[in-house]
């Protein structure tokens, strides 16, 4: 068993999964990308972290305390919360390599997961697909997501400036003709 | 081959207008000049390319309305090639199939474009000499000069340059004379032609001063220094020639005799004749034959109204014209009798001979003088080309095939002007002569005063800056596609930059052109007079041996000086 993983999928389908960490708040970071385990390995990106009541019907309650105090007088209510996240499926590994393109089969429930090293990191972010992935899918944050994403990306790529003026020439393609909107976005990532 | 250096893809374009290259984002558009050398890969053919026209270009407005900051370099460099990008205009100029290399005198007009998305690279070292030749391929290829950026000589095809007339335009101070004494010099090292120089303002004979590059300001070496007894130097003023130190090899008289009612009547505008001058002058003629001009100007003023009676002209006119004609007369190279032999036989004996002259003007510079004198001898020559040519022609005996000859004037719009041209000899040696082996070059700095007729049989032309728009016009009258050279022409730097274009080369080209140095005299055979000496003894081992000592001491005394004096042979 993989004892490296911080999670499991507990909700999938072609497009994204949902994941529950294993600890409270230790979702991988907003943009990052993540590996899901299996025959095939999918590859997601986190796109919306929650914590939040395992039950349903209960929701938290305001003490007026901070999470210090509280973790000493009362660390029961600690249990009854998770975090999750969603990840858009942005490809998979297989036999014969890496393909960024959506896997034949979703991640299977309760799979496990774990954060990208920065070698597989690379894998995906070469090309831009995985931008013109998160440009295409719908209900996203997609603006933060690209600037996330692509800063991730950089650092992976050692802080290459030149890896970076290549991913803004292909988002400036992917973008067209809101020039309003490329500028903001390399502006964010430039900061 | 090397591969080539990328520079960007073609993306539209069409046969008549020229192509659009979209320039590779990771060139500068600072390195692309205009009149680069460029090659087009097509997927059978490459098409040899001039870059004509740069413009910046935006895919979206709104980029243009609101920039990016300057303190926003990733957005400059993501934009780079994405929103906005540069697209360069190429004239293709010649069209090759892969790995052929150009024929000699084949040219070969592009006929069709490359497909879309062909790799625009810059030219090799390779493709320049494919194109152009180089002198190791034979003496009919002079290196004028490189290519803009690069090292590769561009050559002159000579043989196809001697066969027409050409021309050498520029405005003033671009380096026209320097450019002229340049060509001059392949020609006469490679033997291609014989030149009749016309030089008005001594500056091709003996030393004339560099105006730019490393030695602006020194003494660059005259024709005569170069090629010694090859060139001979004929003054008009040999005063003038002796004060700059230049013993003139024939001094040239002229005798009122020799002057013929043609040469004067193309100085109307000079002499501001009447339109009745021309019937005036005949009248004389027509009784006095070749003694019209000494008999008119031996006329008293007053009494030149008896004399228009006795010959039935206007007085009127007459006394005009033996007014204006009266300036001759102070002119120190008109003579009653000649003392010597005739300056037009001895340089027709020197042409014969296969020996370039250098008529120089000394402080005769005025263009009435210049205008007279080169009429006077041009149609003297030009009479004695047609007759050699005609007994060639009847005999077609190979001994008796005239020497190809070009003359070589100078402020050639006086003698090319729509009014002129009609009437001097020159223009009709520009326009029919190239039959009988005589050909013009014209050295100019306002093309747009000749005559058209006789630009557009123009065969070279080695074009200098011009910023006059009309200049520009006449200088590409007869060229295909030239609004492209347009901007070419206008673009070049004021100094040893020249576009080249016409029959000597295989495509239009701006060239670099070649340093009048001392690596240029050692290329022409001039050698430094250490050099020579080591050469002198060399020679003269290699060809008596031991006995060759005593040789060497006479010779050593005149090997010290280069181009030393050709004493006038006797007829």
């Amino acid at each position: 068993m993989d004892k490296d993983y911080i999670g499991e999928v507990i909700e999938s389908s072609t497009g994204d999964f949902l994941a529950e960490c294993l600890e409270l708040n230790s979702s991988p970071p907003f943009g990052s990308f993540v590996k899901v385990a299996g025959r095939s390995p999918t590859i997601g990106l986190v796109f919306s972290v929650s914590t939040h009541s395992i039950e349903p019907n209960r929701r938290p309650t305001a003490y007026g305390k901070t999470e210090e105090e509280l973790r000493l007088e009362q660390p029961q209510i600690f249990e009854l919360l998770k975090t999750e996240f969603r990840a858009l499926i942005t490809g998979y590994i297989d036999t014969t390599g890496a393909h960024p393109f959506l896997p034949p089969q979703p991640p299977r429930i309760h799979s496990f997961f774990h954060p990208c090293d920065a070698d597989e990191v690379r894998m995906f972010t070469d090309t831009s697909d995985s931008l013109r992935a998160i440009m295409n899918a719908p209900r996203l944050p997609t603006d933060d997501l690209l600037i996330a994403s692509v800063r991730g990306a950089w650092m992976a790529h050692n802080r290459d400036t030149a890896y970076l003026v290549t991913m803004g020439k292909d988002l400036s393609r992917l973008i067209r003709d809101d020039y309003d909107r490329l500028s903001s976005i390399i502006r964010r990532i430039a900061q | 081959m090397k591969t080539r250096t990328p520079l960007g893809v073609i993306t539209k374009g069409s046969l008549i207008e020229g192509l659009e290259m979209k320039l590779d984002p990771s060139q500068g558009v600072e390195d692309v000049k205009a009149g680069k050398f460029v090659v087009i890969e097509g997927a059978k053919n490459e098409f040899f390319s001039m870059i004509t026209d740069l413009r910046l270009d935006a895919t979206n407005p709104e980029v243009l309305i609101h920039p990016p900051q300057e303190d926003n370099p990733l957005l400059h460099e993501v934009l780079n090639g994405t929103s906005t990008y540069i697209s360069v205009c190429l004239r293709p100029m010649l069209m090759l199939e892969k790995g052929q290399s150009l024929a000699n005198d084949e040219t070969r007009p592009v006929k069709t474009i490359p497909p879309h998305f062909s790799r625009v690279s810059e030219a090799e070292e390779a493709d320049v000499a494919r194109v152009f030749g180089s002198e190791s391929m034979g003496d009919r290829y002079f290196n004028i000069g490189t290519p803009l950026d690069m090292e590769t000589p561009v050559c002159l095809d000579l043989s196809r340059f001697a066969e027409r007339s050409n021309g050498i335009f520029g405005k003033t101070g671009t380096g026209k004379s320097f450019l002229t004494r340049l060509v001059l010099s392949g020609l006469i090292n490679n033997e291609k032609a014989v030149n009749l120089i016309f030089d008005m303002h001594n500056e091709y004979g003996w030393k004339a001063v560099q105006e730019s590059g490393v030695g602006k300001g020194a003494f660059v070496k005259g024709l005569k220094q170069l090629f010694g007894e090859k060139v001979a130097i004929f003054s008009l003023d040999p005063k003038s020639t002796r004060a700059r130190g230049v013993q003139p090899d024939h001094e040239v008289a002229i005798t009122y005799d020799q002057v013929a009612v043609e040469d004067v009547i193309p100085l109307q505008e000079e002499l501001r004749l009447n339109p009745t001058a021309a019937e005036s002058a005949y009248l004389v003629y027509a009784i006095y034959k070749e003694k019209w001009l000494r008999t008119l100007l031996s006329q008293d003023g007053k009494d030149i109204e008896e004399f228009a009676k006795d010959i039935g002209a206007n007085p009127i006119s007459l006394v005009a014209l033996h007014r204006k004609l009266k300036r001759f007369e102070r002119y120190p190279f008109f003579v009653d009798r000649l003392s010597g032999p005739d300056a037009v036989d001895t340089m027709m004996d020197y042409i014969d001979r296969g020996i370039h002259i250098v008529l120089e003007f000394g402080q005769e510079t005025s263009v009435l003088c210049y205008l007279l004198v080169a009429n006077i001898i041009a149609r003297r020559i030009h009479e004695n080309y047609i007759h050699k040519s005609e007994k060639y022609y009847a005999s077609q005996d190979i001994k008796d095939q005239p020497r190809q000859l070009i003359i070589t004037i100078e402020e050639a719009h006086k003698f090319l002007n729509p009014f002129t041209a009609k009437q001097t000899i020159f223009g009709t040696i520009a326009r029919e002569m190239r039959k009988y082996f005589v050909s013009l070059l014209i050295v100019d700095q306002r093309p747009s005063g000749i005559d058209e007729e006789v630009l557009s049989q123009i065969g070279t032309k080695i074009t200098a800056l011009l910023n006059d728009e009309k200049d520009i016009q006449a200088v590409l009258t007869g060229v295909s596609n030239a609004a492209g050279l347009r901007s070419v022409l206008a673009s070049l730097d004021t100094k040893q930059q020249a576009l080249i274009l016409g029959h000597a080369v295989p495509m239009p080209v701006v060239i670099k052109t070649r340093d009048y140095d001392e690596k240029f005299y050692r290329d022409m055979g001039c050698l430094p007079p250490e050099e020579r000496k080591k050469k002198t003894k060399k020679d003269i081992a290699d060809l008596f041996g031991e006995a060759g000592e005593v040789v060497e001491d006479l010779v050593a005394v005149g090997s010290d000086r280069p181009g030393n004096v050709v004493p006038f042979r006797k007829r």
